[in-house]
C-alpha cells in the first residue's frame, strides 16, 4: 500500500494525518463522533496547524471498526471510542508514543501488529479498483485528481479514438463484474455499432445480492473512479446520457455520488464540451425502491422508464434497444471503476493479473463466520483457502470450517475439499457455483446447509417478479419441500422431487433469477447430501439450527449457576438454585437460543 | 329473456355441469367434461367465446401462436353435442345444493333473430353508428377529494419531478417518505396527474419492498435478512423482536410506535447481524441487547442524527 496521502490543500504540509474511516460500517460505530472529538482535542492542544483529520471511505476491515490510520507512520488503530481520543492525542501526537492497546492483535497471536502494511488482512490484497480506498476523502474531487484521477479521461479525450478505447478494453480481458462475466469490450463494441439516434449508458448499482457490499463501498470510498469510468465508456460508445441506478438502502453512497457529480460538473469533467474536446456527457442518479429483480438489466430499464419492472425476453438486447428504445450499455459499478486504471496503465499490465480466462482483480466481501470480516481485493486465481484463512484469519472460536457460499442466490456452496481451487469465472462454474457479484459467505459447523438452501429459496420466492409460472410457483413449491424437511417432515422421495422441480424451474423461466434459482439447492445436495439425509432419515439437524429438530440442554458439568441465562430467558423456564447447575424445561422451551448466546461458559448444548 | 335450467335424475344428482366464463380455461374444462359424458352449459358474459387468449399474439414461455392453439378448441366447443353455449349472459341466481343446482341465467338481448342470423357481419360493416361505448365512464377522480394540506404536498412532489410519467417511482418514494406509507387517495391522484392507469400505479406500489399501503409506525425497525446476517442468527433477532413487540414481521404496534420489517442486506454485512431503526444502524446485535436499544425509541422521533448511535453499549 502506498504510504503517501493526497492533500487537498497542496500548499500546506502536515506533520501527521489521521485518516478516519467513514464507510457505513464505521459510521454506524460513531466514527463521525470520533472525528469531531479528535478535531476538538487537536484544536484545544493547538496542534491544528501541524495535524489534519481526514475522513475517508471504507477501508475494508469492517470487523475492527471504527478504524483510523495514522500517517506517515502507517499505524493502524481499531475499535476506537470517543474516550480513547485524549489518550491517543496525548501519547501519539504529543509524546510520539503509539498506543499499543488500540492496535490490532491477530486472532491466534497475542503480539500487536502496529502497521497496516503488516496486517495479514491487508498484506495479501492487490488494490486496483480500490486503489484510493482509505487514502482520499471521497467528498473532495481534488484529492482524487491529486492521485492521477481523471487523467485517463483526459488521455482518451485528447489522444484516442473510440475504436482505440474499445480495443484497449477488449485486450485487457476485463469481464463484467455484475455476475455473468460478459467481456466488457465486446459489449461496448456492440452498443457502439448498434443503429439508433442517441445512445446511453447505465451503471448498475442495485447490488441485490444479500451479503455483498463491494459496489456500495466503491461508491462510498471513490465515487469519481466510477464517474471517470463511465465518462470514458460514454466516449467509446458514443453516448451522451448516463444513469446510475442505485439501491435506496445505500443513503450514504447516494449522497457521496451526488456530491461527486456536482463537483465533476463544476470542474467541467461532466456536462457540455468536456475538457474542451467537444465531447459532452452527463449523468443522472436514479434511486431504486427495493426489488432484487431490478438488478436484471431489462427489468432495470423498465424501472427507469417507470414501468412495472418485469424482465422481458432478450433479444432485443439492451445493446440493440434499451432505455427508451435507444442502444444501451449496462455495466456494474466495479466494472466501470476498473476502466480508468486499464486506460492509464495499459491493457497489457491489466491482463498480466489473473488467470487465462479471468483477468485483473476482484473485490470480495468476506463475511459470515470468519474472523476478519470485510472487503478485500485480490487477483483472480487466488485460492479460496488464502482468502478465508490467510486474509480472513480463519474461523472464530476455534470452530470447524464447513463451506463458502459464492454468487448469492444464483450461486452455490464450496466445501472444504475444494478450498484450493483457484478462483475464476470458469472454475467456479465447474463446481456448481458462480462468481456472482463477489459475496463470499463463510459458514462453519454451526451452519445448517439445508437451512441455507431453504433461506435462499425463501429469498427468491419473495423476490420473483411472478411473470413466469415456473419461477413463481416452482420456487415456492421447492421452498415448501425444504421447509418440510427442516421441520422434520421430510420424506426420502423429496430429494428426487427437488431435482425434478429444479429442472423445470431452470428450463422454463425467462430471466436468470428463475434460471439459476435451483443452484443453492443443487449445490448443497451435491456437496452436503448427508445433511439432507440426517434431516429426513434421522430427524436431526446436525448443525443445531432447525428449530423443530433440536433441543437445548444445560451441561451440568460446565454450568456454574451464574443465572445469566435464567434472567435472559423470555419464557422464564430455566430453573435451579444460584451457584448450582440449572435445567431447562424442554417442553416449554421456544428454542430462541438466548441462553446459549448469553452463557459465558459454553454450558448450553444444542442437539 | 330469463331461462330456467334444471335437469332431473333418479339418484338426486344430475349429469350436467355449468361452466362460467368461456376463456381458454373454461373452454378446455367444458371440452373435457363433455368428453366424459356430462352435459355442459358454458356461460359467457361477452357476446362471443374465447376470452383474453384470443387477443394475444404469443403465449409464454414457448412463444406459440395463441390463435393456433385456441381456434381448434373454439370450433370443437361450438360443434360438441354435449355443450350448450350461452353467451351475452350473466349468472342471476343459484339454488339447490351440491349435485343438484337450479341456476338462473340472465341473457341480454341481441336485437336480432338468432335462428336466422348466420354471423356474416354485413350489418356491422353497414351500421352508420360507430364506437358505442358499452360502459359508463365515471369521473373517478372528482369523487376523491384531497384536503388542502395533502393536495399541496402532492403538488410540491409532482412539481419536483416535473409530473413526468417515468418519474412515477420517484414520486411514490417521496409520497412514501412524507406519509410513511402510500395513502389510497393520494395514489389515485398520482395516477390521475401522471395520466397512468391506477392499476399500473398500484402494480408499482406493490412491487417494491419499500412501499407500504398501510400506515406505519413512528419508528420502523428493519431487521436484515441478508445471507451474512442469516448465518449469524438474524432470524433469531427477528423472532425476538416479534416476541417483544408482539407483532409479526410487517406489522405495526397498536400505539403506532413501532413497525417491524425485514430488509435484504443493508450493505454492512461485516457487522452482521444488523438492524436499523429509522436512520440509525446497529451492528453485531444480540437478543440480549434488544430491550436497551428499543428503550431509546419511545415518544416523538428525534431529528435524524448524521451519525448513528453505537451498538456496543448494550
Ligand atoms: C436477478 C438478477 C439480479 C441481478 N442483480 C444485479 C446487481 O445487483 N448488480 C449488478 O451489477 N448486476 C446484476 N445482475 C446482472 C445484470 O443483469 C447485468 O448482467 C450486469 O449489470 C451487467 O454488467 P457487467 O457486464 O458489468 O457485469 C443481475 C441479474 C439478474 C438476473
Ligand atoms: S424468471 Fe422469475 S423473476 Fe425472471 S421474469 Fe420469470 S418470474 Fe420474473
Ligand atoms: S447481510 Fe445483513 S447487512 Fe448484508
Amino acid at each position: 500500500m502506498a504510504e503517501t496521502t493526497a492533500s487537498s490543500d497542496a500548499s500546506k504540509t502536515y506533520r501527521a494525518e489521521l485518516l478516519i474511516c467513514a464507510g457505513t460500517g464505521c459510521v454506524s460505530n460513531r466514527s463521525f463522533k470520533i472525528r469531531d472529538a479528535l478535531e476538538a482535542e487537536i484544536r484545544q492542544r493547538g496542534l491544528d496547524d501541524e495535524v489534519r483529520v481526514v475522513t475517508t471511505g471504507c477501508q475494508g476491515f469492517c470487523a475492527q471498526g471504527p478504524i483510523m490510520i495514522f500517517q506517515p507512520d502507517g499505524i493502524f488503530y481499531q475499535m476506537l471510542t470517543e474516550e480513547d481520543v485524549p489518550l491517543l492525542v496525548e501519547e501519539h501526537l504529543i509524546k510520539g508514543r503509539p498506543v499499543e492497546k488500540l492496535m490490532y492483535v491477530p486472532p491466534e497471536g497475542d503480539e500487536v501488529v502496529p502497521k497496516l502494511s503488516d496486517i495479514d488482512f491487508f498484506r495479501k490484497q492487490r488494490l486496483v479498483v480500490l486503489r484510493n480506498r482509505g487514502l482520499i476523502d471521497p467528498e473532495k474531487i481534488d484529492e482524487y485528481i491529486a492521485r492521477d484521477g481523471y487523467r485517463a479521461l483526459a488521455k482518451v479525450l485528447t489522444g484516442m479514438t473510440s475504436e482505440e478505447v474499445i480495443e484497449v478494453v477488449k485486450a485487457s480481458g476485463l469481464r463484467g463484474r455484475g455476475g455473468a462475466g460478459f467481456p466488457t469490450g465486446i459489449k461496448w463494441g456492440l452498443t457502439r455499432q448498434a443503429e439508433g439516434n442517441g445512445k446511453c449508458i447505465i451503471c448498475n448499482a442495485d447490488e441485490g445480492d444479500p451479503g455483498a457490499f463491494m459496489d456500495r463501498s466503491i461508491i462510498e470510498s471513490d465515487p469519481h473512479a466510477v464517474l471517470e469510468g463511465m465518462a470514458i465508456g460514454a466516449y467509446a460508445i458514443g453516448a451522451k446520457n448516463g444513469y446510475v441506478y442505485i439501491r435506496e438502502e445505500y443513503p450514504l453512497a447516494m449522497q457521496r455520488l451526488h456530491i461527486a457529480i456536482d463537483q465533476a460538473r463544476e470542474y467541467g469533467l461532466l456536462g457540455e464540451d468536456i475538457l474542451g474536446s467537444g465531447f459532452s456527457f452527463d449523468l443522472a442518479v436514479h434511486r431504486g425502491a427495493g426489488a432484487f429483480v431490478c438488478g436484471e438489466e431489462t427489468s432495470l430499464i423498465a424501472s427507469l422508464e417507470g414501468r412495472t419492472p418485469e424482465p422481458r425476453i432478450r433479444p432485443p438486447f439492451p445493446a440493440q434497444s434499451g432505455l427508451w428504445g435507444q442502444p444501451t450499455n449496462i455495466n456494474n459499478v466495479e466494472t466501470w471503476a476498473n476502466v480508468p486504471v486499464i486506460i492509464s496503465r495499459g491493457a497489457e499490465w491489466y491482463a498480466s493479473l489473473g488467470t487465462d480466462t479471468s483477468k485483473g482483480t476482484k473485490v470480495f466481501s468476506v463475511v459470515g463466520k470468519v474472523n476478519n470480516t470485510g472487503l478485500v481485493e485480490v487477483p483472480m486465481g487466488i485460492t479460496m483457502r488464502e482468502i478465508v484463512f490467510d486474509i480472513g484469519g480463519g474461523i472464530p472460536d476455534g470452530k470447524q470450517f464447513k463451506a463458502v457460499q459464492t454468487g448469492g442466490p444464483s450461486g452455490g456452496c464450496i466445501p472444504e475439499s475444494l478450498l484450493d481451487l483457484p478462483i475464476d469465472y470458469e472454475r467456479l462454474m465447474e463446481v456448481g457455483s458462480i462468481m456472482g457479484s463477489g459475496g463470499l459467505i463463510v459458514m462453519d459447523e454451526d451452519t445448517c446447509m439445508v437451512d441455507i438452501a431453504r433461506y435462499f429459496l425463501d429469498f427468491l420466492r419473495s423476490e420473483s417478479c411472478g411473470k413466469c409460472t415456473t419461477c413463481r410457483e416452482g420456487i415456492a413449491a421447492m421452498h415448501d419441500i425444504l421447509a418440510d424437511i427442516c421441520a422434520g417432515q421430510g420424506e426420502p422421495e423429496h430429494i428426487d422431487l427437488l431435482g425434478e422441480l429444479a429442472e423445470a424451474v431452470s428450463d422454463a423461466s425467462l430471466c436468470a433469477l428463475g434460471g439459476t434459482a435451483p443452484n443453492p439447492v443443487l449445490s448443497t445436495l451435491r456437496h452436503f447430501r448427508d445433511e439432507y439425509e440426517a434431516h429426513i432419515r434421522d430427524k436431526k439437524c446436525p448443525a443445531g439450527v432447525c428449530r423443530a429438530l433440536i433441543t437445548y440442554r444445560i451441561d451440568p458439568d460446565k454450568c456454574k449457576g451464574c443465572l445469566l441465562c435464567t434472567k435472559a430467558c423470555p419464557e422464564q423456564i430455566i430453573r435451579g438454585e444460584a451457584k448450582k447447575p440449572q435445567t431447562i424445561d424442554t417442553e416449554a422451551c421456544i428454542k430462541c437460543g438466548v441462553c446459549r448466546e448469553s452463557c459465558k461458559f459454553d454450558a448450553v448444548l444444542v442437539e | 329473456m330469463i331461462e330456467q335450467i334444471t335437469t332431473e335424475s333418479t339418484n338426486g344428482k344430475i349429469g350436467a355441469v355449468m361452466v362460467l366464463g368461456a376463456g381458454v380455461a373454461g373452454i378446455q374444462a367444458s371440452l373435457d367434461l363433455a368428453e366424459m359424458g356430462f352435459k355442459v352449459y358454458l356461460v359467457e358474459d361477452q357476446p362471443s367465446i374465447g376470452g383474453a387468449m384470443a387477443q394475444l399474439d404469443k403465449t409464454f414461455p414457448t412463444n406459440d401462436c395463441a390463435m393456433c392453439l385456441l381456434s381448434p378448441k373454439l370450433v370443437d366447443t361450438a360443434r360438441h353435442h354435449n355443450i350448450e353455449i350461452i353467451t351475452n349472459a350473466q349468472l342471476h341466481k343459484v339454488d339447490g345444493q351440491a349435485g343438484n343446482f337450479s341456476v338462473t341465467v340472465k341473457k341480454r338481448p341481441r336485437f336480432i333473430d338468432e335462428d336466422k342470423c348466420t354471423g356474416c357481419g354485413t350489418c356491422t360493416t353497414n351500421c352508420p353508428v360507430r364506437n358505442i361505448a358499452h360502459f359508463e365512464e365515471v369521473d373517478e377522480i372528482g369523487q376523491v377529494q384531497l384536503d388542502e394540506e395533502d393536495s399541496q404536498t402532492l403538488q410540491e412532489i409532482l412539481t419536483r419531478h416535473e409530473a413526468e410519467r417515468a418519474a412515477v417511482i420517484s414520486v411514490l418514494q417521496d409520497v412514501n417518505a412524507h406519509y410513511r406509507y402510500l395513502p389510497e387517495d393520494v395514489l389515485r391522484h398520482v395516477a390521475h396527474a401522471l395520466k397512468l392507469p391506477l392499476s399500473q400505479v398500484y402494480g408499482i406500489a406493490t412491487f417494491y419492498n419499500s412501499f407500504s399501503l398501510v400506515p406505519r409506525g413512528r419508528y420502523v425497525v428493519r431487521v436484515c435478512m441478508g445471507t451474512a446476517c442469516h448465518v449469524k442468527g438474524g432470524h433469531r433477532i427477528l423472532q425476538a423482536l416479534e416476541r417483544t413487540l408482539a407483532i409479526p414481521a410487517g406489522g405495526t404496534t397498536e400505539d403506532k410506535n413501532f413497525s417491524l420489517e425485514e430488509v435484504r442486506c443493508l450493505g454492512c454485512c461485516g457487522l452482521a447481524p444488523v438492524i436499523t431503526i429509522n436512520e440509525d444502524l446497529y451492528g453485531s446485535v444480540t437478543q440480549a441487547k434488544l430491550p436497551k436499544i428499543l428503550d431509546r425509541y419511545q415518544g416523538e422521533p428525534v431529528a435524524a442524527e448524521t451519525t448513528t448511535a453505537g451498538a456496543d453499549d448494550g
